[in-house]
């Protein structure tokens, strides 16, 4: 039987794209738990793997050589007062995109509530590469 | 017009290509047809052996991955 095409979803791997850290800076606020949904979101969808803003803080060893092997580092932030660069930033590290929820038309609420339709609107701008620094 | 195929058995990275692909030629508001190719023996057909995979005017220009909006700019700017 012939060898069929594989798909490269699931795969993180460098042949296969970038291998990606995400970092949410989830936020208590709407847009900050709606970082936190996108960043799990897109590590199903294998656009890289999502990790713990609060390890980075840390500056955990094990994180940072993880950071080291990445190809690129992802934050997404909730509102412009951008605690998760800020974050990445005492650790050394500058984000190869940063993405600002409330950027993206989302405005930062008292409530938790966002809807399907907002968390899609973040994964996109990922997918898209709008907070790429180049 | 740019003929654009988008090849993919319809997994999360092919769609997430396809809106990449309809983003950046509205940006860049380039005619351009949009075809989404699913049928495996197609994909074959074409020499792509990881999705989801990108042809412009009949050349392969990515494989295996998700380009973003700016990558596909330049590709389709040539």
């Amino acid at each position: 039987m012939p060898e069929q095409p594989s798909c490269s979803c699931g795969d993180t791997s460098a042949q296969t794209g970038k291998k990606r850290n995400i970092f949410p800076c989830a936020g208590v606020a709407n847009v900050g738990q709606l970082s936190n949904l996108a960043a799990l979101q897109l590590t199903e969808e294998g656009f890289g793997a999502a990790a713990c803003m609060a390890l980075l803080a840390t500056g955990a060893e094990g994180l940072m050589k993880s950071i080291g092997d990445a190809d690129e580092v992802i934050v997404i932030d909730g509102c412009p007062i951008a605690c998760g660069r800020e974050i990445a930033g005492a650790q050394g590290i500058t984000p190869d995109q940063h993405i600002v929820v409330t950027a993206l038309g989302i405005a930062k609420a008292g409530s938790r509530e966002f809807s399907d339709a907002d968390v899609e609107t973040v994964v996109s701008a990922a997918w898209e590469g709008v907070g790429r620094n180049d | 017009m740019v003929r654009i195929e988008v090849l993919g058995t319809g997994c999360a990275k092919c769609r997430r290509l396809v809106k990449n692909v309809e983003k950046a030629v509205a940006d860049l508001g380039i005619d351009a047809e949009i075809i989404k190719v699913e049928d495996i023996t197609a994909i074959m057909d074409r020499g792509v052996m990881l999705t989801p995979g990108l042809i412009v005017d009949g050349e392969l220009k990515v494989s295996g991955r998700v380009a973003d909006v700016n990558e596909l700019k330049e590709i389709l700017q040539g």
